[in-house]
């Protein structure tokens, strides 16, 4: 059994003061757009500015010819081959033998002019240097010639050139011929004509009508038992993750073949293995650094279309290669957050019971992906209550940008189309609901054994929850009817349940993390996680400063490099409850591995040494050492641990207090309503967040905080806006792509809802999950009409206002 | 964006032969808020760039003089003077319409680098247009995108016109409300014009929002609204925005008269209504509702309801002819000094 977290806590889950915050203010910190290399190049990608369209045809000579040019590359699938022949300027090419060998071999023959290159070890070779069974990656311009795009953003190319202005000006050099093809960029386009198809995939239209639908009980009967039933059709549109950082890295090469990437990106570890495995260089030969990173929320994971694209001009030019997006790039064609809209009837009796759930809903994942809210969830937080129910989905593809995973993916969705109905049947039954949250809150699981666990008591949870919520924002004096009366500028208060998981990592590699202690005291943690923002740097110096009796400040943090060991990417909220343990089990094997060197040396044993702050103690012949003179004894020494950690190692028996998962979330949202301008204020936001084992207390209500400021925005202001005629999205910048400033966020108030025998749970993402369907309660609550798609802006309100929340 | 030569004259006299007598290939820079934007994302490509910022003196500063009969001071502000003055300049005291819709405008950075002469000659923020990849009607093209596109910010008053852009401009309508004149330097010399008259509706690539030659500067607006002896002016504007930080309006009105002494009814009245139509507009019919009047919840209502008269939204913008009716009649009312019903 693992020692675990120390009983006795000086600076667990205390206020700890991000230890990088003053570099970042000051701009000392040097992210992944601050990374200048000598000679360094910047590349730029050249997009389709349509919808969808074929290229018809490609010239890129007059490209070649501007000022400060370097190297240009297709967006293509890499191949490699064997070289055959090279005779004259014709090059016969085979496939390389396939490992799963029923491919067939294939054979290419190229003849090699201007638009051809021909790489070799990742350096461009001429046709001469070529001799046969050599593995080559060849190049062919005029390939993409008849490649398909299917959304505005689309990426073609990509140049460098010796500045930012002279790699645009090359990519508007290159002339291509566009066949324009119809597009479809509105989901409800797609529901009136599902069979047209303008997106790939095997689909014979554009609708994805396979899922099954997911029933339970007998949804006729329940609906047959409530007493009063309401439906209502609500949706949220797609957002963008908006990352401060824009995507993007910096490339270079060595002269031994080894590639360095400087990315902004959630996981360092499989960004340089998904570069290693393109470009066909050993694994630790490629170093990924991310030292400092300005967001990622789930759309910065492996190499992208800018990294492969980045390193290959690096290898052509010679020289470093710089691509970071711009913001319309980054909006565009960097993810988002699924659309999802939904007719929910819901029906209930008067103590609250819910009968019956029904819900029919689609949404986009843009041109290609998968489903845009999680069904089996459904109806979110209270499906283990609810006897009857039935679901189904259907996906609308679209031709826009691709989504990807953003901060809790499915569940603000989930959330909003059940929690407005809830309120909505509440108000049928003419009850305060909150006691509707309360009736259908899923039950405690008696046969869970282990008694710390969710399962056993997550409806105690959500109770104290509750309890905690009601009391923080004042909601028996606060709440009233919806509609409130009298008055132009109207109050309302409003509630959302979420749930999340926040274990470790799963996969089979566990995290890593190592500490070194020096003769002159130093600790020094090295992991190769990357802190997104998190205060992951903070949380390891706290660990490890906890371990060996210091203060965070005295330890060095070296991390964001791919090198230092494994570690997963930063997704599901995994990060702190992976690396948190492994930091504590490295901190503890150093401890051991400096009592084994120091304590003979001071004719004391091993085990009768502990820390204490500052200092360690003989507690046998009581003597004690402060830390530096303890320390001082290791000579020409180092002392040094590793730790490990990983979901499987959570789950095995006993270490579940080590780290484990699953919280629940209250929050509660106040607003003010001016009925005449519809224009929504946020007021006071309540945020009651399960979460374990806090590390540092400061930075987990700051990340609780943050998750509320993301949700208030995607409750009242975010939304990309596409053209139908024009096939483009209107609004990728940051004016009308709208988020809210400091005067537009309420007073936030946090509460962590300690429970440290449950071990570190990760809440990257829970406190971004309701916010948003509080927010539309709160609305509802203050005007008595529902206001059903977000964003809850003016226009919105006033609709709702008009036709008195008749959809 | 594309290369340009830079000039940066210190004088008004040597900037205007420095500009061309058609649009296209000169711009002139001010606070480089919009110009530079447009630049970056290829949607002006000039290939002289004149920069005013090399020019001091009365183009930069705020000056007063004692007004006519005791009336509110006649105020010259140079086109040059940053935003961020007039919202704090103690010498706009008596013109809180001005000054607030000066405060309002975007943040912080933008207050401190745009300028008066930027703010009223800009560009429109219309999303058609500022995408390069849409050749619109203010770019050479055929169409006008907004039209049956998405245009949730575009114009209510579309009557006539081919373009249905908003003009931009947050300190256009005060000063029309205030009757303010603008003074602009050209070829020929110096030419006044009321601001009012300073818009047009453009509706190709040869046309600007407003009605400035390409080879004239504007180099000052003064204020010196008519109030007989011993009246007392007000005004005021109010804008609706969904946020509020770093927004554009979604509505906005100001609202200027005066009272004669003792008096409590709103004479010369003066509405202007702004980010409804391709100009900021001067209604005639809310004017005449509060004409004559003490300005009561009522009258303003009234004004707010006349204010509207006349327009026609495009398929997705109805919501701001409500947003139209409530900011003529809270800017009315603010102008009345009465305490904002709005505000808990």
């Amino acid at each position: 059994m693992a020692e675990g977290w120390p009983k006795k806590r000086r600076l667990l889950g205390t206020k700890v003061k991000r230890l990088d915050g003053p570099a970042k203010a000051t701009g000392r910190a040097k992210y992944s757009y601050d990374i200048n290399r000598s000679g360094m190049l910047h590349g730029a990608i050249l997009r389709s500015p349509y919808a969808h369209a074929k290229i018809k045809s490609i010239d890129t000579s007059a490209a070649k010819k501007t000022p400060g040019f370097k190297a240009l590359v297709m967006i293509l699938p890499p191949r490699d081959w064997l070289v055959v022949k090279a005779d004259g300027d014709e090059l016969e090419l085979k496939s390389v033998p396939s490992k799963k060998k029923k491919e067939k071999e294939e054979q290419r023959s190229v003849k090699v002019t201007g638009g051809v290159t021909i790489l070799r070890k990742n350096k461009v070779v001429k046709l001469a240097d070529l001799k046969a069974d050599d593995q080559v990656q060849v190049e062919v311009e005029q390939d993409v010639v008849g490649r398909e795009l299917f959304y505005a953003g689309d990426e073609i190319a990509a140049v460098a050139a010796d500045t930012e202005e002279h790699a645009k000006d090359a990519l508007r050099a290159i002339r291509i011929e566009f066949e324009q093809l119809d597009h479809i960029v509105i989901e409800d386009e797609v529901l009136k004509n599902p069979k047209k198809k303008t997106t790939p995939g095997p689909l014979a239209g554009n609708l994805d009508e396979t899922i099954k639908d997911m029933t339970r009980g007998d949804i006729e009967a329940g609906f047959k038992d409530a007493e009063a039933t309401v439906e209502g059709t609500y949706g949220v549109p797609a957002i963008s993750h908006q990352c401060l950082e824009t995507h993007g890295l910096v490339a270079e090469w060595d002269a031994d073949g080894g590639l360095t990437v400087w990315c902004s990106t959630q996981a360092t570890v499989s960004t340089a293995a998904g570069l290693a495995g393109r470009f066909g260089v050993p694994p630790k030969q490629v170093k990924c650094i991310t030292h400092f990173m300005g967001g990622g929320f789930g759309s910065k994971f492996g190499p992208d279309v800018q990294g492969f694209a980045a390193a290959d001009l690096a290898r052509r030019a010679g020289a470093a290669v710089k691509i970071m997006l711009d913001r319309e790039e980054e909006i565009t064609s960097a993810g988002n957050r699924p659309s999802a809209t939904g007719t929910v009837k819901i029906g209930g009796k008067k103590d609250g019971t819910i009968t019956a759930f029904a819900v029919d809903c689609y949404g986009t994942p843009g041109y290609i992906g998968g489903a845009t809210i999680n069904l089996g969830l459904m109806p979110y937080v209270y499906n283990d209550a609810v006897a009857n129910m039935k679901r189904s989905h259907k996906v609308a593809y679209t031709n826009t940008g691709s989504a990807r995973a953003m901060r809790a993916p499915g569940h603000p969705q989930n959330c909003v189309l059940t929690e407005f109905a809830v309120d909505d049947l509440a108000a049928k039954l003419g009850i305060d609901p909150l006691i509707i949250r309360r009736k259908n809150l899923p039950p405690n699981n008696p046969k869970v054994t282990d008694k710390i666990a969710w399962m056993a008591r997550r409806n105690d949870i959500y109770n104290e929850q509750l309890d905690i919520a009601v009391k923080l924002s004042g909601w028996k004096e606060k709440w009233h009817p919806p509609g409130k009366k009298g008055g132009t500028v109207k109050h309302g208060i409003g509630m959302a349940l979420h749930t999340w998981g926040g274990f470790a990592a799963g996969g089979t590699t566990p995290n890593e993390c190592h500490v070194f202690i020096s003769k002159d005291g130093t600790a020094t943690a090295e992991t190769s996680t990357q802190d997104l923002g998190t205060a992951q740097r903070t949380v390891t110096a706290i660990v490890v400063a906890e371990i060996l009796g210091l203060m965070p400040t005295d330890v060095i943090v070296k991390l964001g490099e791919s090198l230092y060991g494994f570690s997963s990417g930063s997704g599901g909220s995994t990060t702190c409850p992976s690396q948190a343990p492994a930091a504590l089990f490295a901190a503890q094997a150093a401890r051991e591995d400096l009592f084994k060197k120091v304590a003979p040396k001071l004719q004391a044993d091993p085990k009768d040494l502990v820390i204490e702050a500052g200092k360690v103690v003989d507690t046998k012949n009581k003597k004690e050492w402060l830390w530096k003179e303890f320390c001082a004894r290791l000579g020409m020494d180092e002392a040094k641990g590793k730790g490990e950690w990983s979901l499987a190692l959570s789950n095995e028996a006993d270490n579940a207090n080590i780290s484990s998962g699953q919280v629940g979330g209250v929050q509660t949202a106040e607003v003010l309503v001016d009925t005449e301008t519809g224009v929504v204020r946020a007021t006071h936001f309540v945020a009651v967040q399960d979460c374990g084992l806090v590390v540092d207390r400061l930075t987990c209500e700051s990340q609780v905080a943050g998750g509320v400021i993301m949700g208030i925005n995607y409750g009242l202001f975010e939304q990309n806006i596409f053209d139908k005629w024009t096939g483009r999205q209107v609004n990728p910048d940051m004016e009308f792509y709208k988020l809210g400033g400091i005067r537009d966020m309420p007073k936030i108030t946090v509460h962590l809802q300690d429970m440290p025998e449950r071990g570190v749970i990760g809440v990257g993402e829970p406190p971004t999950i309701s916010t948003a369907a509080a927010i539309g309660n709160a609305v509802f609550n203050a005007l008595g009409v529902r206001v059903p798609f977000l964003p809850i802006s003016p226009r919105r309100v006033l609709d709702a206002l008009a036709n008195g929340g008749k959809q | 964006m594309k290369n340009f030569t830079y000039h940066q004259p210190t004088t008004i006299a040597a900037t205007l032969p420095l500009l061309d007598a058609e649009w296209g290939k000169t711009e002139l820079l001010a606070g480089g808020t919009d110009l530079l934007d447009r630049q970056k994302e290829y949607v002006s490509q000039p290939e002289k760039v004149v920069s005013l910022t090399g020019i001091n003196g009365p183009f930069r500063e705020i000056s007063s003089m004692p007004g006519a009969a005791g009336g509110p001071p006649e105020v010259t502000i140079g086109a040059g003077v940053k935003l961020i003055s007039l919202a704090e300049s103690s010498l706009l005291g008596a013109y809180p319409a001005l000054a607030s819709a000066a405060a309002q405008i975007a943040g912080p950075q933008i207050r401190n680098m745009g300028t008066l002469g930027g703010s009223l000659c800009q560009r429109n923020r219309c999303w058609f247009f500022r995408d390069e990849h849409v050749k619109c009607l203010l770019k050479g093209g055929r169409k006008c995108y907004a039209q049956d596109g998405e245009n949730e910010f575009h114009a209510i008053f579309t009557q006539g016109h081919a373009c249905v852009i908003v003009n931009p401009s947050t300190l256009a309508p005060p000063l029309i409300a205030l009757s303010a004149i603008a003074e602009i330097m050209g070829p020929k010399g110096k030419r006044e014009v009321a601001v009012e008259k300073m818009y047009q509706a453009p509706v190709k690539d040869t046309q600007r929002e407003h009605t400035l030659a390409p080879n004239e500067v504007l180099v000052a607006v003064r204020i010196a609204p008519k109030v007989p002896a011993g009246g007392a002016l007000h005004n005021a504007s109010y804008e609706v925005k969904q946020r509020q930080t770093c927004e554009w309006p979604l509505i906005q009105a100001s609202v200027a008269f005066h009272t004669e002494r003792g008096g409590k009814v709103a004479k010369g009245v003066r509405v202007v209504l702004g980010h409804v139509a391709p100009t900021p507009l001067l209604s005639e019919s809310a004017a005449r509702a509060l004409e004559g009047k003490e300005v009561t919840e009522a009258v303003a209502s009234a004004a707010g309801e006349a204010a509207c008269e006349g327009a026609k939204p495009l398929s997705g913008n109805a919501y701001k002819v409500q947003l139209l009716k409530v900011a003529v009649k809270r800017a009315a009312l603010l102008a009345a000094g009465a305490k904002p019903y709005w505000e808990g």
